[in-house]
C-alpha cells in the first residue's frame, strides 16, 4: 500500500509558476479584472455607470447561450462556425412563426438550430471531416439561404413577441441555459464523455464512451441552444435582416478562449470559461466602442489580444505530447 | 586486442526542474566494447546517451572522446563528432522518401549548385540498404510505405553508415521482430569487431547477457558498477537495478495444472481485411491463453478483433451465453477488457487525470440515477489506482506524468475496477521496468486464480513460456501452433512456428 510523492513534478521556483496550470486558471480571472479596471480609467469611470452596465449586461445574453453550446463542442477538441448564420436563419424563423404562435415560434427555432447542429454532426461523425471544413462550408450555405429570405426586405416580428423584452426574462432564460448546462457537465456523464473525446479519443472509444454519438449530440446541442439565443436575439431587435448573428461565431470563439478555453478542449475546460470570457469580450468590445476608435482599430486591438490569450493559454501538450 | 580509452564521461549531471536525473556519472567506455547500459524506467540511462548524443543539453560535467572534451549542441553535430543514436520512439520523419531520411543533416554529397541531386541520393541509399541486406526497402519509397520495423531497419542504416565511434542503440529491439533483431545484433559485433563502440540499452536483459562485454547499471540517477556480462545472471542484474533481492518468483512456477472445460469466449472465423483471416478458438476459465509471433503477424489485430475495435471485422466472438460482441460498449458491458499495445493512444488518455482514466468504464455503474458524485468517483479511482500500487501523488495527477509501467497500472486497475472476467492484454509489460513487470505477472496469476481468463498477446517468448497455460502461435494472419504449457517447451519450439 504505497502511495508515493512523486516529487518530479511539483513546480517550485517563480518562473514555473507562470507556466503552471493553477496560473493557466487564474489567467482569465485576473484579464477580466484588469480589463474592467483599465476601461475605466480610459473612459474615465463611464464603463461603470448604471445606464452603462444595463446595456452592458443586455448584449451580454445572448453571446453567453451561444458561448453554452458551443463550450460542448469546443471541449470535444472541434470548433463550430455556424452559430452566426444559425442565428440569422433561426431569428427569422421564430419571427415569421411569431404570427401564429410564441410557444411555436420559440420550438421552430430551436428545431432549425438543432437540424443545423444534426447536419455538422452528421458530417463529422459519419465522414471523418474534420469540424473546421464542414462548419465552414455549412457556414457560407446557411447565410446564403439568410441572405435569400432576406432580399426583398427585412422580415419583421409579430408585436406580440416584442412585447416580451423584458430583463428579467431574458436573465432568467440566460440562468436557466447556465445552469442546466453546468448540471449536465458537472453531474452526468456528458461532462466526462465531451473531456474524455477531447483529451484521447481512441482511448475514449476503447474505454466504452460512445465517441460517435457524443460528438454529434455535441453538435445539436450548440444549434440548439443558438436557437434559444435567436428567441432573446428577436425579442430584442425586432425585425431580422441579412446581417443578423454575422461573425457571431468568430466574437464566441474570442470569448471562449479569452474565459481561459484551451482550444485543444479536454480536461483543462472549467465552465467558467463561459461567463468570464463572454463578460470580458462585452466590457472589451464596449469599451473599444466608447473610446472612439474606429471599427478597423477595434478589430486590430481584439486581434492581438486573442493572439495573446491563446498562447498563454493553449496547452502544448495536447498539440504534440512530449515525454 | 589492446585496450584503448574511446569515451570517459566525467561527472555527468542533468536536472528537470527539481527532478535529479542524472546523478554525478563517471565512467569510461574502451574502444572496441559493446556496452549494455541498463536500470529501471527513470533510472537516467536514455538521458545520460541522449546528453552524449547531443539531444538534451549537458547539465554539468564533461565527455571526452579520444581524449578531446566534447561541445555538441544537436544531433548532427554529434554525428560529425563519430556518435549516433537510434532513438526509442519512432526517429524517422514521415513525408520523406527513405533515401531523405537516410541522409537527413547530410546531404551535402548529393548537392550541386544548391540542388539536391535525388537520383544519386537514392542510388547511394539503395546500395546502403542492400549492403546491410534490407533490400526489401527501397531507397526511392516514402517512408511511410513502411511499417514501424522497416522504418527502425532505415533508421539503422542512418545511424551507422558513416561508420561513427560510438552507437547508442536506445530500447530498439521492443521494436523489431525475432529477425531484426539478429540484423542488429550483427551489426553491433560488426562495430566491435571494427574497433569501433556501442552503448547498448535495453530492458531485456537477456538480451543484454548474451550480446555486450561488459554492463553498467544506473539507479535513480546514480552510478552503480559496471560489471563484466561474462560473470552475470539475470537475477545479479535485476538485484544491481532494484538495489534488494527481487525474489525467484518472476513468472508462474506451476506446471501441470489442467485447463478447466468451461468455455468463456469462443472465436469463429473471424477475419480482419489485410490483418488476419479466419481465426478460431476458444478460451476457458481461469485460463491464460498466450497469443505470440513476428510483429507483423496478425496477433494485435486478434486483441482488437475480440474487442470489437477492429474496423471491419467478419465472423463472430460469443459468449458462454450465446451473446455476441459486435461493439465496444457491447464487450465491456459483458465484462471484457482490453489493454492495447499502442499504450499512449489507444488506452489512456494521457491529457486526463488518472481518477477519470480509470472510471470512464464503470461511470454508469458509479452514478446513481443518472447522477455522478465526485466524491465517490474519487474513492473508486483512489482505490484500485492504490491497490495496484500506482505511483502517484494522487488520482487527479495527469497520467501523462506517469512512467510505462505506472500508465500500466491505470490501465489494468481501470479494468479490474470494472470487474471484467475475460481480459485481452495485449504487450502488457512493453517497456516496463522489473519491478512493474514482477507486479504485473503476479496480478495475472492471481485473476486467474480467481478464475478470470486471460489473452495475453506478447512478443516476448520468455514472457509466453512462463505465463500462458497454452500458447497460440500466429502466422501470417493464421493461427500456425498451439502448445501447451510445458517446462520442456523452448524458444526454439515457438520460433519454428512464427518464422
Amino acid at each position: 500500500m504505497q502511495k508515493s510523492t512523486d516529487k518530479n513534478h511539483e513546480p517550485s521556483k517563480l518562473g514555473s509558476f507562470f507556466a503552471s496550470d493553477t496560473f493557466k486558471g487564474l489567467l482569465p480571472f485576473i484579464g477580466l479584472v484588469v480589463i474592467v479596471v483599465a476601461m475605466n480609467i480610459l473612459t474615465q469611470g463611464k464603463i461603470l455607470t448604471p445606464k452603462r452596465l444595463r446595456l452592458l449586461l443586455s448584449q451580454v445574453y445572448y453571446p453567453m447561450i451561444v458561448a453554452t453550446g458551443v463550450f460542448f463542442v469546443m471541449t470535444l477538441g472541434s470548433i463550430d462556425f455556424t452559430e452566426g448564420s444559425t442565428l440569422g436563419l433561426a431569428s427569422i424563423v421564430i419571427s415569421k412563426l411569431s404570427f401564429y404562435s410564441i410557444p411555436l415560434a420559440i420550438l421552430g427555432g430551436i428545431l432549425t438550430g438543432a437540424a443545423i447542429g444534426a447536419i455538422n454532426g452528421f458530417f463529422h461523425v459519419k465522414f471523418k471531416l474534420q469540424s473546421f471544413i464542414i462548419t465552414i462550408c455549412t457556414m457560407y450555405l446557411f447565410r446564403g439561404v439568410c441572405a435569400y429570405l432576406t432580399t426583398e426586405t427585412a422580415v419583421p416580428a409579430s408585436a406580440a413577441i416584442k412585447a416580451l423584452d423584458m430583463n428579467w426574462l431574458k436573465i432568467t432564460i440566460t440562468v436557466a441555459v447556465l445552469l442546466v448546462a453546468w448540471f449536465l457537465f458537472r453531474f452526468t456523464r456528458i461532462g466526462n464523455d465531451v473531456k474524455a473525446v477531447g483529451s484521447g479519443e481512441t482511448a475514449a472509444r476503447f474505454s466504452g464512451v460512445k465517441t460517435d454519438r457524443v460528438k454529434f449530440l455535441a453538435f445539436v446541442a450548440a444549434g440548439a441552444l443558438t436557437g434559444v439565443a435567436a428567441f432573446v436575439n428577436v425579442i430584442k431587435v425586432g425585425s431580422i435582416t441579412a446581417t443578423a448573428g454575422n461573425q457571431l461565431e468568430t466574437q464566441i470563439l474570442i470569448a471562449l478562449v479569452l474565459g481561459g478555453l484551451p482550444i485543444t478542449g479536454g480536461a483543462k475546460v472549467r465552465f467558467s470559461n463561459i461567463i468570464v470570457g463572454t463578460l470580458m469580450y462585452t466590457v472589451l468590445n464596449n469599451g473599444l466602442v466608447m473610446l472612439g476608435y474606429e471599427s478597423q482599430t477595434q478589430q486590430l486591438i481584439k486581434g492581438v489580444i486573442f493572439l495573446i490569450f491563446v498562447a498563454l493559454t493553449i496547452d502544448r501538450k495536447a498539440l504534440k505530447v512530449i515525454k | 586486442m589492446e585496450k584503448r580509452t574511446l569515451l570517459v564521461a566525467d561527472s555527468i549531471d542533468k536536472r528537470f526542474g527539481i527532478t535529479h536525473a542524472v546523478d554525478n556519472v563517471s565512467l569510461t567506455i574502451d574502444a572496441g566494447e559493446i556496452r549494455g547500459l541498463i536500470g529501471e524506467n527513470g533510472s537516467g540511462k536514455s538521458t545520460f546517451s541522449q546528453m552524449l548524443c547531443g539531444i538534451y543539453s549537458i547539465g554539468g560535467g564533461t565527455f571526452r572522446l579520444d581524449g578531446k572534451e566534447l561541445h555538441v549542441r544537436n544531433q548532427v553535430e554529434a554525428n560529425n563528432e563519430g556518435i549516433a543514436i537510434i532513438v526509442q520512439e519512432m526517429g524517422t520523419l514521415s513525408g520523406l522518401t527513405v533515401a531523405e531520411n537516410i541522409f537527413l543533416g547530410h546531404e551535402e554529397p548529393f548537392m550541386h549548385f544548391g540542388v539536391k541531386d535525388a537520383r544519386a541520393m537514392n542510388k547511394e541509399g539503395q546500395r546502403l540498404l542492400d549492403e546491410y541486406g534490407f533490400g526489401h526497402i527501397k531507397a526511392a519509397d516514402m517512408i511511410d510505405h513502411y511499417n514501424f520495423e522497416d522504418r527502425k531497419l532505415v533508421e539503422i542504416v542512418k545511424a551507422t553508415y558513416m561508420k561513427p565511434k560510438i552507437l547508442v542503440i536506445d530500447e530498439t529491439t521492443t521494436a523489431l521482430s525475432q529477425n531484426g533483431r539478429l540484423e542488429l545484433y550483427k551489426i553491433m559485433d560488426a562495430i566491435r569487431a571494427d574497433g569501433r563502440t556501442v552503448i547498448f540499452i535495453s530492458h531485456d536483459l537477456g538480451e543484454v547477457l548474451s550480446h555486450t562485454d561488459t554492463v553498467t547499471v544506473l539507479r535513480d540517477g546514480e552510478y552503480i558498477d559496471t560489471v563484466r556480462s561474462a560473470d552475470m545472471t539475470e537475477d545479479d542484474l535485476k538485484r544491481l537495478m532494484v538495489g534488494r533481492e527481487i525474489g525467484s518468483a518472476y513468472y508462474r512456477t506451476d506446471y501441470g495444472e489442467p485447463i478447466s472445460d468451461e468455455v468463456v469466449l469462443t472465436v469463429e472465423n473471424v477475419s480482419v481485411p489485410h490483418e488476419i483471416s479466419n481465426v478460431s478458438f476458444q478460451l476457458h476459465r481461469g485460463e491464460i491463453l498466450g497469443f505470440g509471433g513476428l510483429s507483423e503477424c496478425g496477433m494485435h489485430e486478434v486483441g482488437k478483433a475480440i474487442f470489437a475495435a477492429s474496423w471491419d471485422r467478419t465472423g463472430t466472438v460469443k459468449l458462454a451465453d450465446g451473446t455476441e460482441i459486435d461493439s465496444i460498449t457491447t464487450a465491456i458491458r459483458h465484462s471484457i477488457a482490453y489493454a492495447s499495445k499502442d499504450r499512449d493512444n489507444e488506452s489512456v488518455i494521457l491529457n486526463e487525470s488518472i481518477r477519470n482514466n480509470i472510471v470512464l468504464p464503470s461511470i454508469d455503474d458509479l452514478a446513481s440515477h443518472g447522477l455522478l458524485s465526485g466524491r465517490k468517483l474519487t474513492a473508486f479511482a483512489d482505490k484500485h489506482a492504490t491497490d495496484m500500487q500506482t505511483k502517484m501523488q494522487s488520482v487527479n495527477q495527469f497520467v501523462s506524468d506517469l512512467s510505462g509501467g505506472n500508465k500500466q497500472k491505470v490501465v489494468l486497475a481501470r479494468w479490474i475496477g470494472k470487474g471484467s472476467n475475460i481480459l485481452v492484454l495485449d504487450s502488457p509489460t512493453r517497456g516496463i521496468d522489473v519491478r512493474v513487470k514482477q507486479a504485473i505477472y503476479a496480478l495475472m496469476a492471481d485473476l486467474r486464480k480467481q478464475g478470470k481468463s486471460i489473452i495475453m498477446i506478447s512478443e516476448e517468448i520468455p514472457e509466453l513460456l512462463g505465463m500462458a497455460d497454452r500458447i497460440l502461435i500466429m502466422k501470417d494472419g493464421v493461427i500456425n501452433g498451439e502448445f501447451r504449457r510445458d517446462p520442456a517447451l523452448s524458444e526454439e519450439d515457438l520460433i519454428a512456428k512464427m518464422v
